[in-house]
């Protein structure tokens, strides 16, 4: 049986998982706020920096990953790792939370802008008292998507094979796979519920309530109400006992942090010329040493045999296959999704259960069950295409059901009620009132979804659990990543993403910009 | 003769009744704001009935009731003697705000009032949304979409959608609030007629409006409500003349006697 060792090892391990994702996770909000911010208000920066989110949200962290470790261990050996794990966990989490930025600024009415306008607020102000309040309820609706994405990937780059070399980082993932692969199964299922208690309980103390504070920033004259959950109930006295432990301290830690920082802010003001040198120095000198650790022609050199190796044909058919497995996974996703959103909108009550309900199963992450996943199907004997459509369903879904139920839930009141009035029910409504609301959330959510979908392929199209292996038959491009990650082939590896990457920025260029656009202007919104 | 005492006879009878009717919003805490509390009116046949009351008493919540759009927790709504469950086609609404569906064009979105007329083919149900249209002043603007159009002219295909059903009880939240004052004048010109014509709908309206001197010049009676929660803080029975002119003696006696019930 488990011993108290262990627990704590559990316990420890999940503490330093959830540092890495709480730096991430901050990471990715203030870098969101710049960016989203940015493009949703200056036309040639929207033209600049939407591409580029849209190329990065698409590459595959994974193969990122050998690269990032390079540099990062390059920079210092210890503190490397970790900040090249932070870093990974950081592009996992940050995408939607950034579109979601541009999005809200990119929708604000006009006549609120021109009142601010009107009102003469400069752009700091304009900052203050309109972006981020308008910005804060879709960052607060993508936080738990974004903690689950980062979940999902953490599991993945705590431990890491790349040809004979192996890193492991202190965590959750990495404890849980041991267990795993050591046959302590008992010890595994209680990692996994350690981790399902966690994302509960940031759900409780933090992502609930800052939706529910997000609620009064909304524009809708009458904001959704966010359910209470029986659970928080359950435990509001302790929410209570928080409460009044941070209390007349404004923020979480309150007094002694913002004296810290302020404190800090004052020496840096002070000092500011020092303080710059030494950032300009330490840059040069880290980059200086990462550029004299690797020639740069042999890193070429490496990388061009790869594409030689992968040919013309066989990447097309990779990514062919891959892309089919996508959109099928999306196909499901959406599916489930509209017709639930819509009952859940449509039925306050089913709100309160549901809601939550997905909230902390979307925060749960699916490579934690892919041990459990690969054991169904193989039990069933269905394809193996099914497994690796179904992990990439569980890393997609959730990114459908926010950006649509978020739609749906700022559908103006007297919008439906001309529905109501006229009697414009079932199918009809669909068409003419949930349809043309939710179709840019649609396909915001798909393209959200779809940069996700391809992210998780290097994941769900070849499984690798130390000894274990476990593949599609069919041709992948994530397979092919993964191959390359564990065989330690460079060239190959760079070679395939760049296909990757380059078909994705072409889809997005072709398709997905286009179809956005149109979509806005169906719903009559300025862009 | 006849047929004015008939129509006396029908002035007494009630077309939409409230019967002690309380109704709460659920706030975002859980706590209730009650916004009635058994409060009972009517409205007669071929009536104009204005409602006034302090900003936020409950005046648009009111409305909604009388549509069916929300039900009162206790009490009952009767419309011509049978009690009221869903929206009808026979009661029609114009909300404070246009609420046109920003994807559809002006035609499209008038055309959506008549989605259940299945004996009317496309083009019959064309050539009625094109008399609205025509009456209410937007003709030519049928392809236009609402975010082409002024705040006026929202407001405007918003009453051709509100009447193309040709319902019996026209029910106006602040329908002229938005308008400049000419396009006001002459949309209150053309419902009044729609009103007074017998053969053609709605048979009575009633109108939410902050605008006293409007309801004055339009209602046979106004109702004027109290703050939270609401009572009837009086009713004035206007009887003037039609069309009835702003600058007589009369018609400031009426202003002012609203004004007195509402402060
Ligand atoms: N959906 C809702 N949920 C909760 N409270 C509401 C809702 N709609 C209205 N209220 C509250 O009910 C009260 C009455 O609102 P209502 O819109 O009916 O007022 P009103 O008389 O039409 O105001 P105005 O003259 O400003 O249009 C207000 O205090 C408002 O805050
Ligand atoms: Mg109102």
């Amino acid at each position: 049986m488990i011993t108290a060792l262990e627990l704590l090892e559990i316990l420890a391990a999940l503490g330093y998982s959830w540092a890495r994702m709480s730096m991430s996770l901050l990471l990715s909000i203030l870098f969101s706020l710049c960016v989203g911010i940015l493009a949703g208000v200056n036309r040639l920066a929207e033209k600049i920096i939407i591409p580029i989110l849209d190329i990065l949200q698409s590459i595959p962290i994974l193969s990122f990953f050998p690269l990032a470790l390079y540099i990062f261990i390059s920079v210092h050996p210890i503190i490397g790792p970790e900040i090249a794990a932070i870093f990974l966990i950081f592009t996992s989490q940050v995408w939607n939370i950034a579109f979601g930025v541009y999005e809200a600024i990119k929708l604000l009415p006009h006549e609120i802008l021109e009142a601010a306008r009107s009102l003469g607020l400069g752009p700091l102000r304009r900052l203050r008292d309109l972006y981020i309040p308008a910005a804060f309820p879709k960052i607060a609706a993508n936080i738990p998507a974004s903690w689950a994405n980062g979940l999902y990937f953490l599991v993945a780059c705590e431990i890491i094979t790349i040809g004979e070399s192996k890193w492991k980082l202190f965590g959750i993932g990495t404890i849980s796979t041991e267990f795993m692969l050591s046959g302590k199964i008992p010890q595994f299922w209680i990692s996994l519920i350690a981790v399902v208690a966690a994302v509960i309980f940031m759900n409780l103390a933090l992502f609930i309530p800052l939706m529910r504070l997000s609620e009064r920033y909304k524009f809708e004259a009458y904001a959704a109400e966010v359910p209470r959950v029986w659970i928080e109930r359950a435990t509001k006295p302790i929410g209570e006992l928080f409460g009044r432990i941070f209390a007349d301290k404004g923020l979480p830690g309150g007094e002694p942090v913002s004296r810290f920082l302020s404190y800090l802010a004052s020496i840096i003001k002070r000092n500011k010329v020092i303080v710059s040198a030494l950032a300009i120095a330490a840059l040069i000198s880290s980059s200086a040493y990462y550029l004299n650790s690797i020639d740069v022609s042999d890193y070429l050199e490496v990388v061009i045999s790869g594409f030689g190796r992968l040919g013309l044909i066989d990447p097309l058919l990779m990514i062919g296959f891959s892309l089919l497995r996508v959109v099928s996974a999306i196909i499901i996703g959406l599916a489930w999704v509209i017709p639930v959103s819509i009952l859940i909108y449509e039925r306050r009550r089913l709100e309160k259960i549901l809601v939550p309900t997905f909230q902390v199963l979307a925060s749960l992450p699916a490579t934690l069950l892919i041990p459990l996943i690969v054991k169904l199907v193989l039990d069933a004997k269905l394809p193996l295409e099914t497994g690796a459509i179904t992990l990439i369903l569980l890393g997609t879904q959730w990114y459908l059901f926010f950006f649509i139920s978020s739609a749906m839930r700022s559908i103006p009141r007297e919008e439906e009620e001309v529905c109501k009035l006229f009697r414009i029910r079932g199918f009809k409504k669909f068409r003419h009132l949930y349809l043309p609301r939710i179709l840019p959330s649609l396909v915001m959510g798909c393209l959200v979804a779809m940069g996700g979908g391809w992210n998780t392929l290097v994941v769900a199209e070849r499984i690798v659990l130390d000894h274990f292996i476990w593949q599609v038959e069919n041709p992948g491009i994530g397979k092919a990543l993964s191959e390359a990650v564990t065989s330690g082939d460079l060239g190959l590896l760079v070679a395939a993403t760049i296909w990757m990457v380059g078909f994705i920025a072409v889809l997005n260029k072709l398709f997905w910009r286009r179809l956005y656009q149109k979509a806005t202007e169906i719903v009559g919104v300025v862009t | 003769m006849k047929t004015a005492a008939n129509s006396a006879e029908k002035m007494r009878e009630h077309l939409l009744e409230l019967r002690e009717v309380s109704f709460s919003y659920v706030m975002r805490g859980g706590e209730k704001l009650q916004v009635f509390d058994k409060l009972s009116l009517s409205v007669s046949y071929a009536e104009f009935l204005g409602i006034a009351g302090p900003s936020g008493c409950g005046k648009s919540t009111l409305l909604r009731i009388m549509a069916g759009l929300l039900k009162p927790e206790s009490g009952e709504v009767l419309f011509r003697g049978k009690p009221l469950k869903e929206p009808t086609p026979r009661i029609s609404m114009m909300f404070q705000s246009p609420a046109l569906f920003p994807w559809y064009t002006v035609l499209e979105n008038v055309m959506l009032a008549l989605i259940h007329e299945k004996e009317l083919s496309r083009e019959e149900k064309e050539e009625r949304v094109k008399v609205f249209l025509d009456m209410v002043g937007l003709m030519g603007f049928e392809t236009a979409y609402p975010a082409e159009l002024s705040g006026g002219m929202r407001q405007r295909v918003a009453l051709a959608r509100a009447l193309v059903a040709q319902p019996d009880l026209l029910l106006m939240d602040e329908p002229f609030s938005n308008l400049d004052p000419l396009t006001a004048i002459s949309l209150r010109r053309e419902i009044e007629t729609l009103w007074r014509n017998q053969s053609l709908p709605p048979s009575s309206v009633v109108m939410v409006s902050h605008d006293i001197e409007e309801l004055v010049e339009l209602s046979d009676r106004i109702i004027v409500l109290t703050k939270r929660p609401v009572k009837i803080a009086g009713i004035i029975e206007i009887e003037m003349e039609r069309p009835r002119s702003r600058r007589s003696k009369e018609f400031y006696e009426y202003v002012d006697e609203v004004y007195t019930l509402l402060s």
